[in-house]
């Protein structure tokens, strides 16, 4: 390409100014509400469910005595009232909200780690190595996400072990797919033949040049899969083949309550209700972080 | 290894060519990006490479350091022939050989600091220990005119497009070799900087005895440089011989019409209108037959279709491919 | 099918103290800061500077082309009406029939799914009454007029099956499709090979004559602007800092900043391995607040003063203005 200078400091192309995002008003914290609101939420639901049961004096959320079942919200003892069997639905839904987090935490650091290893690994080495590891993973990618999950736990059985490693048969894939494509995207990038003109080995390639480089949309891709995953897995515990009652989480606490939706709706909407926050913030700071990272 | 008195760099009719996948059904084809390029490059010398867009110019620097290998040819770098060797044999072999890229910020990884990039070809070669390695950055980036105290910890977002350079090129001077192929490594900048980083060349050349493969589309900037200049023409060399001869009278026709499209910070030049070529480069997928230029060429007769021309010596230093070149006592 | 050429030599465009501050971000830049100048019919201005001095930003504020969040201030007319600040609508009627720009990166200029005769006709129709049929005939002809050759096949064709050098032709021809009376070209030459440039440029300078139009092109290349110029202003950081005509200006460069772009130009006379003469430093940070002259921390004549106010651009000598305390009193021997 001939002659095409550069602007030394800020690139004044005008397409970098019309995507900047204008923010709402000017201000230093303003203009990071967009990451700053969701993370709030997030972090105060992990707060809720990890550690204010341990604080807290909670009722416990198995074993409740039938003779308090069906209680209405601010009974006494239950501030959110209690299922059809005496539980409390506080306590229920924290360490449901537990449960389920956990689950969709450790299937997509599976699915992270695994899954970006795979595609990376397959992307960069290229040629046989490629075509068996992406034809495999395409098998798997080619069943909708809810019905691999679903063979696959009904095969296992319930439990939270079983949903993780069900779960992880649809992300592992999915991220495997995701980090290919990007590392893809960086082999032919010039500081990366700079690097092997440098003399530098293959691993330290992948661990120092791609890894770094890939981590931030694998990272985003990430936080926009919990929602999904956390979705899935309460599905298959909404289908009772997740989380095994009586443990709760949010999925199979709207299967339960479903059963006796008309006369308590409460039990249906109180962990649906949390469920969608949940999605909904991991869904903005996934966005957030997106819009932030692909500008720069 | 090779003698003192032979060439630093042998390049031998080097080919490289592409497939192109045809779009959704239409025909793919071959690029022919280099198609039987030889030069040398003499110890202490600068030679320079013009060539526009589609020359294959940059392929060439490629080629010429295994990334990815050429279809066919050598590469005799101080006397082993790149071309046949792999892994660490390949690796050892071309640690004197180095290359300066043409984007400063593309050719540095964005997650690393300075301090890590100028010192991966001493970490990739088992080059002394972290303290000793830490000593050598500083002399670098002393010796590209950057304050190791302000710059180590620095990431390229935060220099601007001229100081990445000079980044690269203490990268380049790391394990101090003996040739530096500079592939466009001002195009992108403008005159100013452009003119600070020719002079950091010129000034390296002269402290560390550097040969340089200088690659770029200016003839200009190229002649600034060079002691020998290659033209290139889809593909294949032109002319080869020395800047000051071949600017003044140049062999080739598609020289001559190079410098005449040269616009000079002179308004009282007259504009050399009746010498500007007409027509587009024809596509290196489908080259025409013989010489390459002939599409092109004003002077072009039936012979320049049938019959390659060879690149061969006329008077002392120069040489020329073509069948009419443009000097009577040079044609066969 | 020609419109009658009859213009009277005249001013065609006025700019007066153009400011332009942008936003990137939390922080502003003032990419523009108090331009002045004048393009009359049938002569050619090149707008020279380097990245980030503001040429194209303001050239783009000119036309109306800048993101709503940008702040304009100042005047800029043709023949006398005033073009910033006027409503969408009533812009685009000016751009096309009066005014036309011819931008840097034809890949990015011209609609990849469309073919090129559609994308000429639509820019016809959108001025011209005229029907589908003629509207293509006359793109045709354009087509031919910039010497694109097939051009009744190449009508039908899609841009990414053009050479560089083809598609900015047909920006070229696109821009002239109704005879605008000004015609902006930002940098349309600088990715194009230097024999497709020199090809370019002359076909702009023989439209340019045949058309009678004014003509502006924004280049970072001063041998361009001595080749092809009447009129050449330097930019730096902003400002206008020196303005002549061409001649003028490489005979008596007064402006140590233009003599420094000047003199750090390879030229193909100058002996092998000698060194360039060069100024140190980095053009300023256009975000920064600056007092004094822009170019006092790099520049080779400064002296106090320099660093307190910034020096206006006046005219100091006949037809020939500068914004230095201390300007270079030797002729620069081209």
């Amino acid at each position: 390409m001939a002659n095409v200078p550069t602007d030394e400091r800020l690139p004044l192309g005008l397409e970098a100014l019309a995507g900047a995002p204008a923010p709402a008003r000017t201000g230093r914290w303003a203009g990071h509400l967009d990451v700053g609101v969701p993370a709030a939420a997030i972090v105060l639901l992990f707060a809720a469910c990890f550690v204010w049961p341990t604080l807290l004096p909670l009722a416990k959320p198995v074993g409740g005595n039938i003779f308090e079942a069906n209680l209405g919200p601010l009974s006494p003892g239950h501030l959110l009232g209690t299922d059809t069997v005496g539980n409390d639905v506080l306590s229920r839904l924290l360490y449901g909200g537990r449960t389920s987090l956990e689950t969709a935490l450790a299937v997509n650091l599976i699915g992270l780690f695994l899954g970006g290893t795979i595609g990376a690994l397959a992307a960069y080495l290229g040629g046989a190595v490629d075509a068996v590891a992406m034809r495999g993973l395409d098998v798997l990618i080619a069943f909708p996400a809810l019905v691999l999950a679903l063979a696959i736990a009904d095969s296992l059985g319930p439990g939270q072990g079983h949903t993780i490693l069900a779960l992880s048969f649809f992300a592992v894939p999915v991220f495997a797919r995701n980090a290919r494509a990007a590392t893809l995207r960086l082999r032919e990038l010039t500081f990366m033949t700079a690097a092997r003109l440098c003399g530098t080995r293959t691993w330290r390639m992948l661990l120092r040049h791609i890894a770094p480089n890939i981590l931030p949309q694998l990272l985003t891709f990430g936080l926009l899969s919990m929602g999904a995953i956390m979705v899935i897995e309460g599905a298959l515990s909404f289908l009772g083949l997740g989380i095994a009652l009586p443990d709760p989480s949010w999925g199979n606490m709207i299967f339960q309550g479903q059963q006796s939706i008309s006369a308590t709706p409460l039990l249906v909407l109180f962990p649906s209700a949390f469920l969608f926050v949940a999605v909904l913030a991991f869904n903005l700071l996934g966005d957030a972080l997106r819009a932030r990272w692909n500008v720069r | 290894m090779s003698s003192p008195t032979g060439p630093l760099l042998a390049v031998r009719d080097l080919v490289q060519e592409f497939e192109v996948r045809g779009r959704g059904g239409s025909r793919g084809g071959v690029v022919r990006a280099v198609s039987g390029v030889s030069f040398d490059v003499r110890p202490g010398e600068t030679l320079g490479i013009v060539g526009e867009t589609g020359s294959g110019k940059s392929t060439l620097a490629r080629a010429i350091v295994q990334a990815p290998r050429p279809r066919s040819g050598s590469v005799v770098f101080r006397g082993a022939d790149l071309a046949r060797l792999r892994g660490r044999r390949l690796l050892e072999a071309r640690r004197q050989l180095q290359m300066v890229f043409q984007d400063p910020y593309a050719s540095l990884d964005p997650t690393w600091r300075v301090e890590e990039i100028v010192s991966e070809p001493l970490v990739a070669h088992r080059v002394g220990d972290g303290a000793s390695r830490r000593s050598r950055v500083a002399e670098l980036l002393d010796l590209v005119r950057l304050d190791p105290r302000r710059y180590s910890g620095r990431r390229p977002r935060e220099l601007s497009g001229g100081e990445c350079q000079r980044v690269a090129i203490a990268r380049a001077l790391a394990l101090s070799p003996a040739l530096i192929i500079c592939d466009e490594a001002v195009s992108s900048f403008d005159v100013l900087i452009q003119a600070q980083v020719l002079n950091l060349f010129e000034r390296l050349r002269v402290e560390l005895g550097l040969s340089y493969l200088f690659i770029a589309h200016d003839l200009a900037i190229v002649k600034q440089v060079s002691d020998r200049v290659a033209v290139m023409y889809l593909g294949r060399l032109c002319e080869v011989g020395p800047p000051d001869a071949m600017y003044r009278r140049p062999l080739h026709p598609y020289t001559l019409a190079l410098l005449a499209s040269i616009p000079e910070p002179d308004p009282n030049r007259e504009r050399r209108l009746h010498r500007t070529i007409a027509g587009e480069p024809p596509s290196p997928i489908d080259p025409p037959s013989g010489c390459r230029f002939r599409t092109r060429c004003p002077r072009a007769e039936g012979r320049c279709a049938e019959e390659v021309p060879p690149l061969r010596v006329v008077a002392g230093d120069r040489q020329v491919a073509c069948h009419f070149p443009l000097e009577q006592e040079a044609s066969p | 099918m020609e419109r009658q050429v009859t213009r009277e030599p005249g001013l065609l465009l006025e700019v007066d103290d153009l400011h332009v501050r942008l936003r990137r971000g939390d922080r502003e830049i003032r990419a523009v800061r108090g331009l002045t100048y004048r393009v009359s019919v049938g002569r050619t201005l090149a707008i020279v500077g380097e990245s980030g001095s503001g040429k194209t930003v303001s050239c783009r504020a000119v036309m109306g082309l800048l993101p709503p969040t940008a702040v304009v201030t100042g005047s800029a007319r043709l023949e006398g009406k005033e073009l910033l600040g006027l409503p969408d609508a009533e812009m685009r009627e000016h751009l096309g029939a009066d005014l036309a720009m011819v931008f840097q990166d034809p890949v990015r200029s011209l609609n990849p799914t469309m073919r090129i005769g559609a994308q000429i006709t639509e820019a016809i129709q959108e001025h011209l009454p005229l029907s589908r049929g003629e509207a293509g005939r006359r793109a045709v002809e354009l087509l031919e007029r910039v010497r694109i050759p097939l051009a009744g096949r190449r009508f039908h064709e899609y841009p990414h099956q053009l050479s560089g050098g083809m598609r900015q032709r047909v920006m070229i021809a696109i821009a002239l499709a109704c005879h605008p009376r000004l015609l902006i070209a930002d940098e349309a030459t600088t990715a194009l090979d230097v024999t497709t440039q020199a090809q370019i440029m002359e076909l702009l300078l023989e439209l340019q004559r045949e058309l009678g139009m004014a003509l502006v092109f924004i280049s970072h290349d001063l041998s361009l602007a001595a080749s092809y110029a009447d009129e050449v202003m330097v930019m730096y950081a902003g400002r206008a800092v020196e303005r002549a005509p061409t001649r003028t200006l490489f005979a008596q460069v007064r402006m140590p900043y233009t003599r420094a772009l000047l003199e750090a130009i390879p030229r193909l006379d100058r002996p092998a391995h000698s060194l360039l003469p060069v100024v140190p430093g980095q053009p300023p940070d256009p975000s920064a607040q600056h007092v004094g002259c822009s170019f006092a921390e790099r520049c080779p004549n400064v002296r106090p003063a320099c660093r307190e106010t910034a020096p206006p651009l006046e005219q100091h000598e006949p037809d020939h203005f500068w914004a230095c305390w201390n300007p270079c009193q030797v002729g620069w021997a081209g």
